[in-house]
């Protein structure tokens, strides 16, 4: 030890500290990563293997140009990508409207009730998703808890079909992503400067004004932070549609499991996960391109 | 205008009332309705019984009594088993590899830096399901079977963000002077590192930890898919049994379930702000 230089120490150290971790992810994520994509361009081969040449018609079968050889065009599988994409964005808008108004109370809460309230939110994040979601299957379906509660009231004859529908993955999902959603909303929230708001009201602004120039722009950063967060998770999911949802909710993230699990076409697979995979990282791209122009702005504008 | 605001302000306070409702109401319902008798509905009520419970716990009663469901205690328990070695393993190397990280991002400047910080963003924000189906193919690709060990390496690779996000937070939030003084002080770096950032990074590293069990616990998706078919954690079990059709111990197993995590969260959380 005693042999090394002060500097080829602090490099050993840094060695043993960043080597394993880097080992780990350059084999375990970016491996991986890397062979699927390289999947995604490669031919299906039968009973689930691939065949080593490029074939960009894994893309094709969802994006127009289908292999000429063995099929024609089919729009099942945008129309599944568009669906997706309908649920996961109706998903982000409503967990935003039940955020919103309650990040706003809470935000003005005392201290001690504030922290209550805060833990009380973060809470279910670390309870079991799958448990949570089977609390919904019991209450939605035919013989669940709403569908008894109204017949013993004699307000419906018949049950109302309420479970398998895409009306309950939303459902699902909004629950399980309130936290997601919760959090950075509260965050800007809570560092909102009423002075402006006050300001805005004493210059004459009426209460929707004040509201859709001052107070939704102030807290912008958390309502599209935690809108992306919630987005990502909600795109690509299978788990809540394979609970709650029917044989008619098939999403993208359904579509892929059955590529891989049944229907063994992996290329396919590969190449629809890629399509979710690029869908969030253009966002994450807007996201931060506009969150560093903000940072470098902020300076200049206080 | 006052009375608007009263209004207004009381109206929102309903609201915040209607908004936690909805997110334990139905916990409740599932707690309460894990003691029904019946059988066959769930949600009827027809009586009060701990037999789920004692259920789930291999213990006799009438439903076991009728041979029903007794087959699925078993894989419960190795279900359980699993999840505990799987969430164990899991944790450890996740705690040292990303506390390693985060001290090296923290304690030294590097080319790469600003990328390293980025990189170990990247599997949290990376959707499950595309993780998932990466690393099977991968495995499959490669030759290693699956089973346990794959669904440890999975798992490690995105709670390695976990950790380290929770432990860079800890040493940004650490008091810089208190190294240099001593360094002054004339203490080597060994012990500069074990008599001071040691303590004060330990609850950041413990936090990190009791999350990445939590989470470990928890997973479904990327479990799912790098488990192979003879390995089942609880999640997946559960998964499992919602799709086959409900027996009614699923709902003691839920609450069972409920109860470990809310008690390890709430344990982490309390001590998270008491040592503030």
């Amino acid at each position: 030890m005693s042999g090394l230089t002060r500097r080829g120490r602090a490099r050993a150290q840094l060695g043993i500290l960043l080597g394993p971790v880097s080992l780990f992810l350059s084999i375990f994520l970016a491996g991986p990563l890397i062979i699927m994509m390289i999947y995604s361009f490669l031919a299906p081969g039968l009973y689930g293997g691939v065949e080593w040449t490029f074939y960009p018609h894994n893309f094709g079968r969802i994006l127009g140009f289908a292999d000429p050889e063995f099929e024609i065009y089919d729009p099942v599988y945008i129309s599944i990508f568009f669906r997706s994409l309908r649920i996961a964005v109706t998903t982000v808008l409503i967990t935003l409207l039940i955020c919103y108004p309650a990040a706003f109370q809470i935000s003005r809460l005392s201290d001690r009730w504030k922290a209550f309230a805060l833990f009380l939110i973060t809470l279910p994040f670390f309870a079991s998703l799958i448990v949570r979601l089977f609390i919904w299957i019991l209450i939605l379906k035919k013989t669940g808890f709403i569908n008894t509660a109204l017949e013993s009231l004699g307000w419906i004859d018949h049950p109302l079909e309420m479970i398998y529908t895409d009306g309950a993955v939303i459902l699902g999902m909004v629950y399980i992503f309130i936290p997601f959603m919760f959090l950075p909303v509260y965050a800007s929230v809570e560092k909102l400067d009423w002075t402006l708001v006050r300001a805005s009201q004493d210059l004459g602004a009426n209460g929707f004004q004040t509201f859709w120039r001052v107070i939704f722009p102030l807290t912008l950063p958390g309502v599209a932070g935690g809108s992306i967060i919630v987005f990502i998770p909600a795109l690509g999911n299978f788990v809540v549609p394979a609970v709650l949802g029917g044989a008619k909710s098939l999403m993208l993230g359904n579509l892929i499991e059955q590529q891989f699990l049944a229907a063994r076409n992996w290329p396919f697979g590969a190449a629809l996960s890629m399509l979710v995979m690029a869908i969030v990282l253009i966002l994450l791209f807007i996201y931060i391109h506009h969150e560093t122009r903000r940072d470098d702005d902020a300076p200049a504008a206080g | 205008m006052r009375l608007a605001r009263i209004l207004g302000s009381s109206g929102l306070t309903f609201y915040t009332l209607i908004f936690f409702a909805f997110i334990y109401v139905p916990i409740g319902l599932i707690v309460i309705y894990s003691f029904n008798a019946d059988p066959v509905n769930m949600m009827r009520w027809s009586g009060f019984t701990f037999d789920w419970y004692k259920q789930i716990f291999g213990l006799k009663n009438a439903a076991s009594e009728a041979a029903l469901y007794i087959e699925s205690t078993d894989q419960l328990l190795a279900a359980v088993r699993t999840s505990l070695i799987v969430a164990a393993s899991t944790t450890m190397v996740a705690t040292v590899l990303g506390t390693a990280a985060a001290l090296a991002v923290y304690r030294f400047s590097f080319f790469g830096k600003r990328f390293y910080r980025v990189l170990l963003f990247v599997p949290m924000l990376m959707p499950d399901i595309v993780l998932g189906i990466a690393l099977l193919i991968f495995f499959v690709g490669v030759g290693i079977s699956l089973g346990i060990g794959t669904i440890i390496i999975g798992q490690c690779t995105f709670l390695i963000s976990y950790v380290f996000i929770v432990v860079s937070a800890r040493l940004a939030g650490m008091d810089r002077t208190l190294e240099n003084a001593s360094a002054d002080l004339g203490a080597d770096e060994w012990t500069t590192f074990r008599k001071i950032i040691l303590p004060q990074v330990m609850p950041g590293v413990v936090g990190g930890a009791m999350l990445a069990f939590i989470i470990s616990m928890d997973d479904l998706v990327i479990t799912y898919f790098v488990s192979g078919t003879s390995t089942q954690t609880l999640p997946i079990f559960i998964f499992g049994m919602l799709r086959r059709g409900i027996k009614p111990e699923v709902n003691a197993i839920a609450v069972m379930m409920l109860l470990f995590s809310f008690t390890i969260a709430a344990a982490g959380l309390y001590l998270h702000r008491r040592k503030r």
